[in-house]
């Protein structure tokens, strides 16, 4: 424990001698700030503490709209855009280097001479290391907790899940930053290296994103076909019982449409066919790497109550009173059953699915970089 | 542990390291080292010399080796707690203060928290760094980073104290002061590990050295037993050398220039000089000096870095299979 701690103070100080934490620091309390001068009062929403005022009749003090608003703006755009995006670039700038650094001449020599095995002195380093967005993190949830407290009078406790989730998220960047800093004993290839390892992780998330967007569009379209194809062949049932002059023009019709409808459904049903063995590939590859979007969506997963409604729809004022004076979605459009069969689908993806796979493959990472480390000469 | 009791603090056997598969460092080497005595390895550069001192403190993994350090198996992790080691070139973390790097290290080496605290504030007065104690290394010069280093490796107080070139870049009074404490340390019955390529600095404070020249050692004991050969009396006298000199055989006569004569015993002994003084006496010669004059260090390095059939200097660095060495070679 003794020296787990002196590595974990050591890594305080090193910290505490970057500019750059210290910058990013100061950008998050700017944000926190940003986010503390947004409120509500009678009349709507205000910003830069009553600046800026926006007169709305639904985002009124002390109503769930505002809340889901508030809410919503810290785990759909702080969090991924934020802490998941430019703070994980510029944490990553300033780690980088820890591990190369590190096992440089001179440097690792004397401490290696210590009484300390190899592996155990790789992954306190590794955790040690993990402290930069640690204390970005939690310092950053401090103030958005408070921030939540005074203007919604909403302790939500849960906004601190953003902590271990946003330090999984990096810790799976990381341990591929410290498998490329162990092996080239490089800063600058470790953090090219990773930044374009993080962009194919996005680009195979678009892509399957992209696949499972067309795939659900076309399921919800063939849905609406099987309905309009069953509702067509009872009114053809109906017209053929009742023979007249009328019915048969209208029979005509029924027919052509029933004939359309069928072609149109063939034909999606092919492109389905085409398309699931592509979406299937990319799931597949996607298993065995790490779900950084995903890992990230988990706290919008955990904030979400049984009575929010779609952060969009509020936004496109898709949103009604139900009979029970909550809030409903008022969008009935193909478009929402898609997003909400998406939605449905991602929310369905158990944790085990995407936090266990993503450590699984840190995991396999960091015991290659490991390895190399407990096996070289220096 | 000393030989006393039958065991060495350092006892090395057969050990090898072979880089890459093809650069030989070190080819076997024998070396056995006394508790508390200051032990000097010297050697050309590339002979292999920090390759070794790596090997004993687990920063590389020799190819075959036997033997122990303090009494337990080189690799032995734990026992890496009763020893301290200051390697060349070290880089010290440059945001930390004096005394935080002493801290730190100490903490590595688990030493309880208060004792590290008193221990920082006493090596950093031992080592003469007092007013920079709380200052960032990264504005310490060569030096004052060799002392801190220094200060580093005494931190746990060990056994065995394994000191990689320590003065390099020190000063002259620098390097008066780390002598000091190196032979402080001998007296307070602790083992040195000095390894240096300045032959002076090693021959003022070493008890035993060896020489270790393209992964092998060559020479090793005491300076006395290493210089025993060519350990000699020289008398100066004035005038001509007298009739009888050359008669006993282990007297050698030269002439000292400016009418003087030199006459030349190859002795150890004090004893066996006496009768060739009172001689002289008893023919009124005038004795200008009487001095005992063995090989130094140097003398005997560039004897044993020689090759006796060419005569000239040995290819430096380590070896390679059917060729000579080259400088660095292994690194």
């Amino acid at each position: 424990m003794t020296v787990f701690l002196a590595m974990l103070r050591d890594a305080y100080r090193e910290l505490n001698s970057k500019k750059l934490f210290w910058a990013i620091l100061v950008l998050s309390a700017m944000f926190v700030l940003v986010y503390a001068s947004m409120g509500f009062d009678d009349r709507g929403v205000f910003m830069f503490f009553g600046l800026w005022h926006i007169e709305n009749d639904v985002l009124v003090k002390g109503s769930p709209m505002a809340a889901l608003l508030y809410r919503g703006i810290f785990s759909t755009f702080v969090v991924p855009i934020w802490l998941a995006w430019v703070a994980t670039i510029l944490a990553l700038i300033s780690t980088a280097s820890v591990f190369p650094d590190f096992i440089a001449g001179g440097s690792i020599d004397v401490v290696l001479s210590k009484p300390i095995g190899r592996v155990r002195l790789f992954f306190y380093k590794y955790i040690a290391s993990l402290l930069f967005v640690l204390l970005q993190v939690t310092l950053f949830c401090a103030g958005v907790f408070l921030c939540m407290g005074w203007r919604l009078a909403d302790w939500d406790w849960k906004i601190f899940l953003a902590i271990p989730i946003v330090v999984a998220f990096y810790s799976y960047l990381f341990s591929v930053c410290t498998l490329i800093g162990v092996w080239t004993r490089s800063a600058l290839a470790a953090l090219l290296l990773t930044l374009l390892l993080w962009f194919g992780l996005y680009a195979i998330n678009q892509t399957e994103i992209i696949l499972n967007l067309v795939s659900t569009e076309v399921a919800v379209q063939m849905d609406d076909h099987e309905q309009r194809i069953t509702e067509l062949k009872t009114r053809r049932d109906e017209l053929r019982g009742q023979e007249n002059d009328e019915n048969e023009a209208a029979l005509a019709r029924v027919e052509t449409e029933l004939g359309n409808i069928q072609k149109e459904h063939g034909d999606v049903e092919r492109m389905l066919g085409k398309l699931t063995p592509w979406r299937g590939g990319v799931r597949t590859i996607q298993v065995i790497l790490p779900k950084t979007s995903e890992t990230i969506a988990l706290l919008d997963r955990a904030l979400k109550r049984e009575t929010d409604v779609n952060l969009m729809d509020l936004f496109t004022g898709n949103v009604s009173r139900d009979s029970s004076g909550g809030f409903m979605s008022t969008d009935t459009s193909r478009d929402r059953r898609v997003r909400q069969r998406l939605e449905d689908e991602y929310t369905a993806r158990s944790l085990w699915y995407v936090l266990g796979t993503s450590l699984l493959f840190e995991a396999v990472v960091l015991a290659l970089a490991c390895w190399i480390f407990v096996r070289r000469d220096y | 542990m000393s030989a006393a009791n039958g065991q060495y603090d350092i006892d090395l056997h057969d050990v090898k390291k072979v880089f890459s598969g093809r650069v030989h460092a070190l080819r076997g080497i024998e070396m056995q080292v006394h508790g508390g005595e200051i032990f000097g390895l010297l050697g050309p550069n590339g002979a292999g010399k920090s390759t070794l001192v790596k090997i004993m403190m687990t920063v590389v993994r020799p190819t075959a080796a036997s033997g122990t350090l303090l009494g337990k198996p080189i690799g032995h992790k734990r026992t890496l707690a009763r020893v301290g080691y200051l390697p060349e070139h070290h880089r010290l973390p440059a945001y930390l203060t004096g005394r935080q790097v002493l801290e730190f290290y100490a903490a590595l080496a688990r030493v309880p928290r208060k004792v590290r605290k008193a221990r920082a504030g006493e090596f950093i007065e031992l080592v003469g760094l007092s007013d920079w104690a709380d200052k960032k290394v990264s504005a310490y010069s060569k030096g004052m980073q060799q002392r801190i280093g220094l200060a580093q490796a005494l931190m746990n107080d060990p056994e065995l104290i394994v000191l990689d070139e320590p003065t390099d870049g020190v000063d002259p009074v620098g390097r008066r002061d780390i002598r000091d404490v190196l032979v402080r340390l001998r007296e307070q019955g602790k083992t040195v590990f000095l390894n240096s390529h300045l032959l002076s600095e090693l021959e003022m404070v070493c008890d035993r050295v060896a020489i270790l020249v393209q992964g092998l050692v060559v020479q090793q004991g005491t300076l006395d037993d290493l210089t025993a050969e060519s350990r000699r009396y020289e008398i100066l006298i004035e005038g001509p050398p007298p009739d009888w000199a050359g008669e006993p055989a282990s007297v050698r006569v030269e002439a000292a220039g400016d009418d003087r004569s030199r006459l030349i015993m190859i002795s150890t002994e004090p004893q066996s000089v006496q009768p060739i003084i009172d001689r002289l006496r008893g023919e009124q010669r005038t004795i200008i000096s009487i001095r005992p004059v063995r090989e130094t260090l140097e003398d005997l390095f560039m004897r044993a870095v020689t090759d006796p059939q060419t005569g000239r200097i040995m290819a430096l660095g380590a070896r390679r299979p059917g060729g000579a060495g080259g400088k660095g070679a292994g690194r």
